[in-house]
């Protein structure tokens, strides 16, 4: 028993990243967070064609939306073996003879959508509550929870959202607790859930909004922001205390045992081999998940809405030199260039969110512009499920009231790419990377314009949904 | 009702002065200036009855639209407002929304309450009729909830913000009633253990409910005859506010307007309607139309819907986004509604998604914001087009609305200019500061929608 103890928390001292990976990990789990940085799917099962072995396909006359590289007009995009190989001009791209060539004259061809921020997978139908796993609200610290865990590959809502062009999520509990556990970062397509899973337990919201409070019928603590903000700052310390003892029982494991001078006896220095050696102390997993937060190997998405709120947050982030991403940030205008000076990147609140009273009629709606203009690496999220197919509208809107064009689809693609760690595999329509592609017939960001088809990983994925299954079988009627 | 009735009739008393231009209108109300006319000038005018005007001007007069074309006969001292190169369309009308009531919208304590009047409830102060003038929403149907099978009375808003109450409301709309079936009463009630929990008990709840009237309409029916006929011993039934409500249904006085999901629900309603000699208006949410429109077109019932929202419930688990096109095409008047605090800001948006799913056209999406939902509240004879006669209730654009660019940048409503981006602050030429109330929240009847 206590060889296993102490191999487990060697495991856990050598790879603090991967704390969580020490309990019983599922069979694909990557082993080392080299491997949970890579966003190529896993080994192909049965029924898909294995990525390794996709047919080489070449989208040819579309105007092209590089994202990194401007706009070309009658563009050739080759994909293959899940990745994108080739990107120009027609004239300056040669087609692979082995390739299925796909005339999109007229069509919008662009790199596939991520949203910032979405429930995919931890819901069904909201209303039946069997069907969400949305939040464990029985504790505000939940560190050690992992969307993962509960994610539902075969939910009807992805196929629904990808064919609107979004092939990747961040897929978070809600906001309800403070630490409602650590995010997951999806591909819209695989066979199952390991392939669906890029990222696992990669980042972690902090959420400090004032939902929160536990202020229901039989109001208990943290009833007040001022209980929110202890109880977060002690986890913290916590989670340092252990981290510190378990650092010392290292230590001290690594030093040689001295001779017992008591115990001279070849039969008792048998028995008691063991002692002197220091006990190792218990585990906690809610402590180790917050380990690699605490020493800035991954970030937290600290999300607060009003200044008020922002403010301490980001001092406790301070405190405890946190990695930060900023959330939302919806009402808080009145620090958008103390926002800009942290130099932090922020996941934008949902701009239909209600305006505050006292303020214009545009006062969210601006909130994109206004962060950008000021140097803000912005990333839109649809913070929903359902509807998280409506995303690019959000950007759109965005840009109606004063975000440019151009930022406004780094925000939906290379910005959440760049922030999530991603950029290297996804983002752009560039060599190497990932082959997420959409074809629409017009500008992305237009409610207008028909997504006419969406290759994940260079497969051609069935336009066809729960949705459109209805649609046929009640058009026949 | 009668309460509606005086209002109405007060709003008439104090009137809103034509194009008394604001500012002094409001500071000498002793002098009243004489009314100017106003002309919008050559813009692309989307008139949603009878096409496209490209370089068309509007003249509107005494708060109505007097002449629309290529030219108008505008006097000189005619105000104007340039629209060189923006959109012209009429107002956006709201065939759904609770917005503006104070969170005011179910009288859920028992499954029948058609004497409630939610002109009683409604916050003239309330920010969001402000947000939605903002995003072009210049008349809205305020309804009850969904909690009970029979709720309340609806009152018709124009968005006159910054205006007093009785100047917001609509005048001589007609009266509409919600009824609803499906989850929500069944949630409501079963909860507490209390009639109704399943969908045979809604409707019998309705059931009973219409027949009570029934029996109230006879009995007075027959005292009416009794008075005709001079008969001295004629005594008058007692007066119930709730039975007098259904009664008016029964006698084809109010609009039916009802919330409900799945398809087996309109064709019991559609049933229940014939059983008693009542017309409905039209389904609101209304998700599984498609399945059945050619039935519920066939009954004259029009549908107030979402876009494309689904999934929040079990009876929302069939929506499907080419529910508004689909039905369409079989001949159901369809109009797209907020129901929402946030959509009702920008329909304009919604209604282009009917576009991108099913194919509408440019002039059947933008009907479904203005002429279809104002034909649901009845009042398509007086807003919802451009078109002489009409009240002046008229947006600007920067670009065409159905686009995901485009702004409003003026509301106009009876010819008076009730927001305009180009104004410092809040845009609101009209409002006279004071409160300006409301909290966030999604403002529908939905609530676990979010």
């Amino acid at each position: 028993m206590r060889s296993l103890t102490r191999t487990l928390a060697l495991l856990f001292l050598a790879l603090p990243l991967v704390g969580q990976q020490t309990a019983p990990a599922p069979a694909k789990a990557p082993a080392k967070p080299a491997a949970q940085k890579s966003v190529t799917p896993a080994k192909p099962g049965a029924a898909m064609p294995a990525p390794g072995a996709s047919p080489a396909i070449a989208l040819r006359g579309g105007r092209l939306l590089t994202i990194t590289h401007g706009v070309i007009e009658n563009g050739v995009i080759v994909m293959e073996n899940g990745k994108i190989t080739a990107v120009g001009a027609a004239a300056a791209v040669s087609i692979p003879k082995n390739a299925r060539v796909i005339d999109v004259k007229g069509m919008t061809v662009y790199p596939g959508l991520i949203d910032s921020r979405t429930q995919l997978g931890l819901t069904e139908i909201e209303a039946v509550e069997m069907s969400n796993d949305l939040v464990e609200a029985s504790e505000e610290i939940m560190p050690h929870m992992r969307v993962e865990d509960a994610f539902h590959a075969e939910s009807e809502l992805i196929p629904v959202t990808r064919m609107n062009g979004i092939t990747n999520a961040v897929v978070t509990a809600s906001a309800r607790d403070t630490l409602p556990g650590q995010m997951s970062f999806i591909q819209l397509a695989g066979r199952d859930r390991d392939e669906m899973l890029l990222l696992r337990s990669f980042a972690m919201p902090l959420n400090f909004t004032g939902a929160q409070r536990r202020r229901d019928a039989g109001s208990r603590f943290p009833s007040t922001r001022m209980g929110l903000a202890t109880q977060l700052r002690q986890a913290f310390i916590d989670a340092q205390d252990y981290a510190q003892k378990w650092t010392e029982f290292e230590k001290k494991s690594a030093e040689p045992v001295k001779d017992d001078k008591d115990s001279k006896d070849s039969k008792d220095k048998d028995k008691d081999k063991d002692k002197g050696k220091p006990a190792a102390p218990k585990r906690d997993l809610k402590f180790e998940a917050l380990a690699p937060y605490l020493q800035g190997k991954k970030p937290v998405v600290l999300t607060a809405e009003e200044s008020s709120d922002l403010k301490v947050a980001l001092s406790l982030a301070r405190e405890f030199n946190l990695k930060v991403i900023l959330g939302e940030v919806t009402y808080a205008t009145n620090m958008l260039d103390e926002i800009a000076a942290t130099k932090l990147p922020v996941i934008v609140g949902n701009i239909f969110d209600t305006p505050k009273n006292g303020t214009r009629y545009d006062s969210v709606y601006t909130l994109p512009a206004e962060l950008a203009k000021r140097g803000v690496k912005i990333a839109f999220a649809s913070y929903d499920s359902h509807n998280s197919r409506n995303l690019p509208y959000e950007a759109g809107y965005a840009v109606a009231f004063g975000l440019p064009y151009e930022e406004a689809l780094k925000a939906l693609t290379i910005n959440p790419a760049e922030i999530w760690g991603v950029a290297d595999q996804l983002g752009s329509l560039d060599v190497g990377k990932t082959a997420n592609v959409v074809v629409a017939n017009g500008d992305p960001l237009d409610v207008k314009t028909d997504v006419k088809q969406v290759f994940i990983a260079g497969r051609e994925i069935p336009m066809t949904s729960r949705q459109t299954q209805l649609r046929d079988a009640y058009s026949q009627r | 009702m009668l309460h509606g009735k005086a209002l109405f009739s007060r709003v008439g008393l104090l009137g809103v002065c034509g194009l008394a231009l604001a500012t002094n209108a409001l500071a000498q109300m002793s002098q009243k200036p004489a009314p100017v006319d106003t002309v919008i000038k050559n813009g692309t005018i989307l008139t949603v009855s009878h096409g496209t005007i490209e370089n068309g001007s509007i003249l509107i007069r005494n708060g109505k639209i007097a002449e629309v074309g290529k030219t108008v006969n505008a006097p000189p001292n005619a105000r104007v407002i340039d629209a060189t190169g923006k959109f012209v369309m009429p107002g956006i009308i709201d065939a759904h929304s609770h917005s503006a009531l104070d969170g005011d919208v179910n009288e859920a304590t028992s499954p029948v309450v058609p004497h409630m009047m939610m002109v009683d409830a409604l916050d003239y102060t309330d920010k969001n009729i402000y947000h939605a003038l903002a995003g072009g929403t210049t008349t809205s149907l305020l309804l009850h909830g969904s909690a009970n099978m029979i709720g309340g009375q609806a009152v018709v808003i124009k968005h006159k913000f910054g205006l007093d109450r009785d100047e917001l409301l609509f005048p001589n709309a007609p009266r509409s009633i919600k009824f609803a079936s499906g989850e929500n009463p069944k949630r409501v009630y079963g909860s507490r253990s209390q009639l109704p929990s399943t969908r045979m008990g809604n409707f019998t709840v309705q059931r009973a409910a219409l027949q009570e009237a029934k029996e109230y309409l006879r009995d007075w029916d027959a005292y009416d005859e009794k008075v005709k006929k001079a008969d001295k011993d004629a005594k008058p039934p007692k007066k119930d506010l709730k039975l007098e409500a259904l009664a008016d249904v029964l006698r084809g006085k109010v609009f039916v307007q009802i919330h409900c999901y799945r398809a087996d629900e309109f064709l019991t309603e559609i049933a229940m309607a014939k059983e008693f000699g009542y017309k409905l208006r039209a389904f609101h949410h209304g998700l599984e139309v498609y399945k059945v429109a050619d039935k519920v077109a066939a009954a004259g019932v029009g549908l107030a819907t979402f876009s494309d929202w689904w999934g929040y419930k079990v009876e929302a688990w069939d929506a499907i986004p080419w529910n508004a096109v689909m039905s369409m095409r079989k001949g159901v008047k369809v109009a797209i509604k907020s129901d929402s605090n946030d959509f009702n800001r920008r329909l304009n948006q919604e209604a282009a998604k009917a576009i991108r799913y099913g194919g509408a056209t440019e002039e059947e999406a933008l009907k479904m914001i203005t002429l279809n939902p104002a034909w649901i509240i009845g009042v398509d004879d007086r807003v919802g087009s451009i078109d002489v006669g009409k009240d002046a209730d008229i947006t600007i654009w920067d670009k065409h609305p159905l686009s995901s660019y485009a702004r409003v940048e003026k509301s106009i409503i009876d010819g008076d200019v009730y927001f305009d981006s180009s104004l410092p602050g809040y845009g609101l030429p009209l409002w006279k500061g004071g409160p300006m109330s409301g909290g966030g929240g999604f403002g529908s009847d939905d609530e676990e929608r979010r």
